[in-house]
């Protein structure tokens, strides 16, 4: 730095800043970089305004303790800007006194927001195991054992890394209520009967985390030095809590439980003589309404499922212990019983057997799920749920009261209506021409969905077109040609050798190189029932409006057909585009045509689409499911008779060469698809908006050679 | 493929290699063998399906042929072919006639890979009449009782443009593997990356454990068997167990940033 600048700035000059040791010793704390800064801008704005100058320089060294060097700069842009605007106030209070500017400018930079750390935290979460959680936005941070809910934005750390980790912590906290047993049913119960409600529940949250914490430092140990690095916001805050803790050490022992800590509340409760401590900064509000709200939904439903999941899976015992008849059940059935299993290892799924009578059952993944959620509300599988295994009706029971409704439609009979059988598990035979299907046309839109879809997505639409003529683009060497471009030795040498000892010498003998043949037809059935009404309606045909486009550069050959409908009696696919069509104008507005309509009944349809499949010529052939959920119709078309008659379904298909893949967004997925398409035939979706871009990828990925 | 002519004594494996059973799978080989069928093994990756038919190879005490199969592979490759040698032919048998001839077991592995038309020449090895017709030579051998023909096949996610033919599938005795629970991967991991810290692999199982619950929502496939043992190796050789996992499981999982992280700090909550 000149001499003159130093004097200039630091000079006696009365419209310079005044010379004060103060001044002197704060600019020359800072680095050297940082002066520079400085003094050019000091110059700079100099030449514009020596009293905005000489309030820059006063405040800069200040600034600069608080930001870095880009926050020092916005903070003196914006007063230029300012002045600029000739608001010449606010540019002189911007300078003088930057107190406001620099606490806004942290708030906007160091804080986190749940848009950038949820699809994280849901990752995470999931990893961790057990039921699983769905994160959800909310103002502020809780769980009521289905989600866990975290707030818009964090910001009590300077830096978003620090606030990232707080968003993290406070969601394994929840997590850890959930797994834990902080919910338990039993729990629940008792904290419903305490009076006095709000002030029990601020000490149960405590206790609880004293709790928590220890099963924490057991089972995931990174996570307890996450917690005690940032739980607290002062030394005085974490001595509370140690203070608190070393009174507690008994809900440390691994053997504790919530009730162990509802236990303690009493003891607590009358906080006049010692203060509870503080909250850490990765606890949150416990809301026990709603805990009991979302539990006593789940229990019925989860009830419910396992009754009917035990009497489908007892029927089928009892067939094969029967033979084929299909009888009412007699009353010397047997008894299912659950048994902790021997095997504690287990890495995942509930550690308990099930019993048959004194046979061990192989138990489905659903009901895998379904007690291990179970478990985590009891702690067990309660008595009562092996007992009175429903009797779900027998499909054609439930048929003769559905006309009394007066909701049958009345069968579309015409010319263009065609039979198909469908797939009776129970009976183990097939229903012949049971279903009744017509192929309508979907009603043309002409609206502006299709220009809307292509703006929205026109860089995704760019990069997925690329990534599908890398597909295309892909040259092979083909060895063993009768014409070509270059020798193929080994072929060649092979040749030779055949000739010499005395056989016919092959032509084949040449490498040339060519883009790979495609010869692939693919029919997209898409789900048009009632569920998919809004949001998943409109990602769906965002995802045909994208793929139609990408598969135009593949020249696949493709054909879209939707499928609704009402019982067996009208069954309805809905023609967008047929395998023989162009990707008109027609079709794209019928794809925007798509609407919801009725009920799911998988197998017929996929029996009537893999026939028009079937008829296409290609050597592969594929059909893409698009759906939102089981298979399921008005009827009694549902639970295992539809999963099983979809699968069937299915398995026809493939002994006719199809391949057929399933994308849903059904969390609850894993439970069936397996079951129906094959391991590795599937793929679940958590969010909508991403469907488009997965089906693309997914279709690329399936059809790469 | 380079073809060699395959001296069968030197593919006898001596020394038992180290295999963790899970199920039955060792007896229910054993068993095929005695009856002459051939046997599919079937799951994801780094599950031990190698490992388990080196260990049948050295506990049947017969050699082992193993074809690393590669989408190249023709049906020569694997039967044979005349080679020209100082102005004369003759006839090198691939490894499959190789094993064949001598009575060994031949390890088709990750079948699915090879052209579609390689799967035909096994198919009459598949059946009771156990032939394998040597077109070039006129030849049909009957291939001897001790002969064994094993293929694996991971069904995972795939190309439908590579499944295996049901008329492939159906002829095979299928032995299905998966992960081994958290005792038994432990002791592997702890077998395999020899003076591992029992905590540290009990630490990684459990890592790998939480990896698999992202299966199908987020990951592919959880990490394997394999990707735990070769973070263990790191850890041994002194790399951080944090960046062990990152360099040696997180990142051959996934690609996706959000899921990389997730992988990351799983990671770093067990140890
Ligand atoms: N049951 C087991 N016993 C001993 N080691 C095992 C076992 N399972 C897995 N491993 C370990 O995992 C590693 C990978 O196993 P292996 O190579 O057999 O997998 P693979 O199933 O053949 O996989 P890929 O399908 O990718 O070929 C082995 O080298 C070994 O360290
Ligand atoms: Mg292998």
């Amino acid at each position: 730095m000149s001499e003159d600048q130093l004097a200039n700035l630091l000079g006696e000059d009365p419209d310079q800043p005044a010379y004060n040791a103060a001044f002197a010793e704060s600019f020359a704390a800072l680095n050297l970089d940082d002066q520079k800064f400085i003094v050019k801008w000091f110059e700079i704005v100099g030449e514009t305004d020596a009293a905005l100058a000489a309030e820059f320089v006063n405040s800069a060294p200040g600034v600069f303790d608080e930001l870095d060097h880009t926050g020092v700069e916005a903070w003196l842009m914006s007063a230029l800007q300012a002045f600029d605007d000739e608001d010449l106030d606010k540019a002189h209070r911007l300078l003088a006194e930057p107190a406001e500017f620099i606490a806004n400018y942290i708030y906007m930079h160091s804080r986190c927001t749940f848009e950038s750390v949820s699809q994280f935290v849901q990752h995470f979460v999931i990893g961790l195991g057990g039921r699983e959680l769905i994160i959800t936005k909310f103002h502020e941070a809780y769980t009521d054992t289905e989600k866990i809910f975290l707030p818009d934005h964090i910001k009590d750390y300077p830096g978003p890394d620090l606030n990232f980790s707080v968003y993290k912590l406070t969601a394994v906290h929840l997590w850890a209520q959930a797994r834990y047993g902080t919910w338990r049913f039993q729990v629940v119960e008792t904290l419903g009967r305490i009076s006095n409600n709000a002030d029990a529940m601020a000490v149960f949250n405590r206790l609880e985390c004293v709790r928590l914490d220890a099963c924490i430092g057991r089972e995931l140990p990174g996570i307890y030095r996450q917690f005690e690095a940032l739980g607290y916001v002062s030394d005085e805050h974490k001595q509370a809590w140690q203070d608190f803790r070393d009174e507690l050490s008994g809900l440390e022992e691994p053997t504790a439980t919530a009730l162990d800590s509802i236990a303690l509340i009493e003891q607590y409760l009358d906080n006049s003589k010692r203060p509870l401590p503080v909250l850490k900064r990765y606890q949150a509000k416990m809301d026990l309404a709603a805990v009991r709200k979302a539990m006593t939904a789940r229990i019925n439903r989860e009830k419910e499922a396992v009754q009917e999941a035990l009497g489908e899976l007892q029927r089928a015992i009892q067939q094969v212990i029967k033979g084929d008849d299909i009888e009412p059940l007699d009353d010397e059935e047997g008894r299912f019983t659950i048994v902790d299993a021997d095997d504690q290892s287990r890495g995942d799924g509930p550690n308990v057997d099930l019993y048959y009578d004194d046979e061990l059952i192989q138990m489905t993944p659903e009901i895998e799920d379904l007690m291990e959620s179970i478990i985590q509300d009891f702690g067990e599988i309660p008595e009562q749920y092996m007992d009175g295994v429903a009797r779900v009706p027998y499909a054609s029971d439930q048929e003769a009261d559905l006309g009394e409704e007066g909701f049958i439609p009345d069968p579309v009979q015409s010319a263009d209506t065609i039979r198909y059988r469908e797939w009776d598990y129970m009976r183990e035979r097939f229903r012949e021409g049971y279903c009744l299907m017509t192929e309508l046309d979907v009603p043309p839109v002409d609206d502006n969905f299709v220009e809307v879809t292509l703006e929205k997505y026109r860089g995704l639409l760019k990069s997925i077109k690329k990534t599908f003529e890398v597909v295309l683009g892909e040259s092979k060497l083909l060895r063993r040609q009768s014409q070509g471009d270059d020798i193929d030795i080994d072929a060649l040498v092979e040749a030779q050798a055949d000739f010499v000892s005395g056989q016919e010498m092959s032509d084949y003998v040449y490498t040339r190189y060519r883009n790979r043949e495609r010869s692939v037809a693919v029919m997209f059935m898409v789900d048009m029932s009632g569920s998919t009404h809004g949001w998943i309606n409109d990602a769906e045909r965002e995802s045909l409006i994208l793929l139609s486009e990408a598969l135009e550069t593949l020249g696949d050959r493709y054909a879209i057909y939707g499928f609704s409908g009402k019982t067996n009696k009208r069954c309805e696919t809905y023609r967008v585009k047929r395998f023989d069509e162009s990707y008109s104008s027609m079709v794209r507005q019928r794809i925007s045509g798509i609407r919801s309509k009725g009920f799911t009944r998988m197998g017929v349809a996929i029996r009537h689409l893999g026939h028009l499949l079937n008829m296409s010529r290609a050597r592969t052939k594929i059909l893409i499911t698009l759906s939102d959920g089981r298979p399921e119709d008005y009827d009694a078309y549902r639970g295992r008779y539809a999963v099983e008659d979809t699968r069937h379904a299915l398995q026809e298909l493939r002994h006719e060469g199809i391949h057929s893949f399933c994308i849903t967004i059904d969390k609850e997925a894993q439970d069936y698809l397996p079951h129906m398409y094959g391991a590795g035939n599937y793929a679940v979706i958590h969010e909508v908006q991403k469907l488009p871009v997965k089906v693309a990828d997914i279709y690329r990925r399936l059809t790469t050679l | 493929m380079s073809i060699q002519a395959i001296r069968t004594e030197e593919n006898l494996i001596t020394k038992e290699p180290y295999y963790e059973p899970v199920g039955n799978e060792v007896e229910v080989f054993a068993a095929a063998y005695r009856n002459q069928l051939p046997v599919l093994l079937k799951g994801p990756t780094g599950c031990g399906k190698t490992r388990f038919i080196e260990y049948m190879s050295w506990y049947l005490q017969r050699p082992m042929i193993t074809v690393a199969c590669h989408d190249d592979l023709t049906a020569s490759d694997l039967i044979g072919r005349y080679l020209v040698k100082g102005g004369e032919t003759v006839w090198v048998d691939g490894p499959l006639t190789s094993a064949a001839r001598n009575g060994c077991i031949c390890y088709l592995d990750e079948i699915v890979e090879a052209r579609k038309d390689t799967s035909v020449v096994i198919h009459p090895l598949c059946d009771d009449r156990r032939l394998l017709p040597i077109e070039k030579l006129g030849e049909l051998i009957q291939v001897p009782d001790t002969f064994c023909l094993a293929i694996s096949y991971n069904p995972g996610y795939q190309s439908v443009m590579k499944d295996l033919k049901q008329s492939t599938k159906q002829r095979f005795v299928a032995l299905e593997f998966d992960y081994p629970n958290a005792d038994k991967e432990q002791t592997i991991v702890e077998r395999e990356a020899e003076g591992i810290d029992s905590t540290i692999a009990a630490q990684l199982v459990k890592f790998g454990d939480m990896t698999r619950n992202l299966k199908g929502v987020g990951l592919e496939e959880g990490a394997s068997t394999r990707l735990l043992v070769n973070a263990a190796k790191l850890i041994l050789d002194g790399i951080p167990p944090v960046v062990a996992t990152d360099s040696a499981v997180a990142l051959a999982l996934t690609d996706d940033v959000d899921m990389l992280k997730a992988v990351h700090e799983l990671s770093r909550s067990v140890f």
